[in-house]
């Protein structure tokens, strides 16, 4: 039988060798958080199974389960059979909306960023008091939910760079749009135009990107092949600050919490730890670290599609925390901050925040 | 009462930011209203601040979040916030679902009852802000 859609052309064979072990039901975090065995990729690869033997339909009836998924790779990272799920996701959201069967949040989400430069609609940037697009050395990129949901952790990121008399400038910047490929769209090429053209123009040969997400998308995205292509590279903060010194150390226990596009996506464990080390002598991690890390919840559409849910998952990596008696969980990643800020409940004394933001506040004490 | 589809009580005190306020005793009571609930949509995370933090009348001192939206909360008043509404930390979908009743967000003590003034109260006078905002949000639309 001929294949109907794109991700059976390219991942028939993938899907054929889920052996329905369910390795990866006993790390996935959306399984963790709703015992959904449709939520799973075992789960997702029995109903793919079905769609492509033509008993079932590629159909509305699939956007919950197959639209909800953080695509954080834990499951890929414990299958025996090596199969990758999040990739085989992705391509069926993109078979989904080329039916007309999209979450309406991402289809939201597609039209907001043909009509405005950020995932939220914001028309107004915040300037956090400084210039953008001058001549530097590095561009600050700082993403979407930096500049408009963790502003303040931004402006603290912002303040150690200038502390540590880094030369950078911030830009007219406006969204990678990489999300778009994750949920069932293409990457929006007017807005990649803009941050090219911008980043050209500041003469930086690096850009330092706040999001992790952002990175991938410059680095793995071929519309972004231009900054390769003209000799500018693109690395993250944990990587950009690991060679400092800072001059100040913090007595409180102290975790981290690997953002899944930062660990798992990109490899980047240790930089992140080296710099903790350096201002945290009680340094614990929690007992799901480096590659079996818990995800966060918020990636892959899941916090603007299933909040609930989102913040479900949230919720267990931050008890992960409570247990090893953390008073500060850090980070890297601004949606990793955002969500787990949400999620935190009242009586979780801890402090969340971005390394970078964390060692700020200590500089300024 | 009912104002142009959305349900706004005559007896509450108003912040133009959508915030509804009552007296409670010596406290008083604010959440969010229908207009502001019904815009934002299904709400997501409300913060709950310390209880014992100085407000500042006009001055933010919270966030609620919706999927697409990022709101401030105002305070009404000079004064202390005295209690939040816990339940909102894990439901917080009760303000769309109750937001004069179960849904309520924060309890207040003012510094001066008077202050109450400031707000927007009676019918007529209610009436012509929800309507201008419900053209200024309109057009934004």
């Amino acid at each position: 039988m001929e294949a109907k859609y794109d991700f059976e052309r390219k991942y028939r064979d993938q899907i054929l060798k889920c052996s329905r072990c369910g390795f990866c039901q006993a790390v996935c975090p959306l399984f963790g958080a709703t015992l959904r065995p449709a939520y799973n990729a075992r789960g997702k690869m029995l109903i793919l199974k079905e769609v492509m033997d033509g008993k079932i339909e590629l159909n509305d009836e699939l956007i919950e389960t197959m639209f909800q998924c953080t695509t954080c790779a834990i499951c890929t990272e414990n299958c025996p059979s090596g199969v990758e799920v999040p990739e085989i996701i992705k391509l069926v959201r993109k078979d989904m909306v080329n039916i007309g069967s999209c979450h309406p949040a991402f289809k939201g989400m597609n039209e907001v960023l043909k009509k405005h430069t950020n995932i939220y609609a914001e028309d107004e940037l915040e300037d956090f008091e400084r210039e953008r697009n001058k001549k530097a050395e590095y561009v600050y990129f700082i993403g979407c939910v930096g500049s408009y949901r963790e502003d303040e952790a931004t402006l603290e990121t912002l303040d150690l760079l200038d502390r540590l008399k880094v030369d950078y400038t911030l830009i007219d910047e406006v969204c990678c749009s990489g999300v778009l490929e994750d949920v069932g769209y293409q990457i929006n090429e007017d807005l990649v135009r803009k941050n090219i053209d911008i980043i050209l123009a500041t003469g930086a040969k690096t850009v330092i990107t706040g999001c992790p997400y952002c990175s991938r998308t410059f680095n793995n995205k071929p519309q972004y092949d231009e900054l390769k292509d003209k000799g500018i590279m693109v690395i993250h903060i944990s990587q950009f600050l690991k060679d400092f010194d800072f001059g100040v150390k913090t007595e409180k226990r102290v975790t981290y919490h690997d953002p899944c596009d930062l660990g798992r996506h990109c490899g980047i464990y240790e930089e992140p730890r080296e710099i903790i080390r350096k201002i945290a002598p009680d340094f614990v991690e929690m007992p799901h670290n480096r590659v079996d890390a818990l995800c966060c919840g918020a990636g892959g559409g899941v916090r603007g599609g299933y909040p609930k849910n989102s913040l479900a998952m949230a919720r267990r990596r931050l008890q992960e925390a409570e247990e090893i008696g953390a008073e500060v969980v850090l980070t890297e990643c601004n949606s990793c901050v955002h969500n787990l800020s949400n999620a935190k409940l009242r009586k979780q004394k801890f402090g969340i925040y971005n390394i970078s933001q964390f060692i700020n506040e200590l500089m300024e004490d | 009462m009912e104002m142009h589809g959305y349900k706004m009580p005559d007896d509450l005190y108003y912040e133009e930011n959508h915030f509804w306020v009552k007296e409670e005793g010596d406290l008083l009571v604010m959440g969010m209203d229908d207009f502001a609930q019904v815009m934002a949509g299904e709400i997501v995370y409300v913060q709950l601040p310390d209880e014992g933090k100085r407000l500042k009348a006009g001055k933010k001192f919270a966030k609620i979040e919706s999927g697409k939206w990022l709101g401030k909360v105002f305070a009404p008043v000079n004064g202390e916030l005295v209690a939040v509404n816990e339940e909102l930390e894990t439901n917080p979908g009760l303000i769309n679902d109750d937001c004069y009743g179960n849904g309520w967000l924060y309890k207040i003590k003012p510094d001066e009852r008077g202050e109450l003034d400031n707000l927007i109260r009676g019918q007529e006078a209610v009436e012509k802000w929800l309507v201008a905002d419900i053209e200024k949000y309109a057009k934004e639309e």
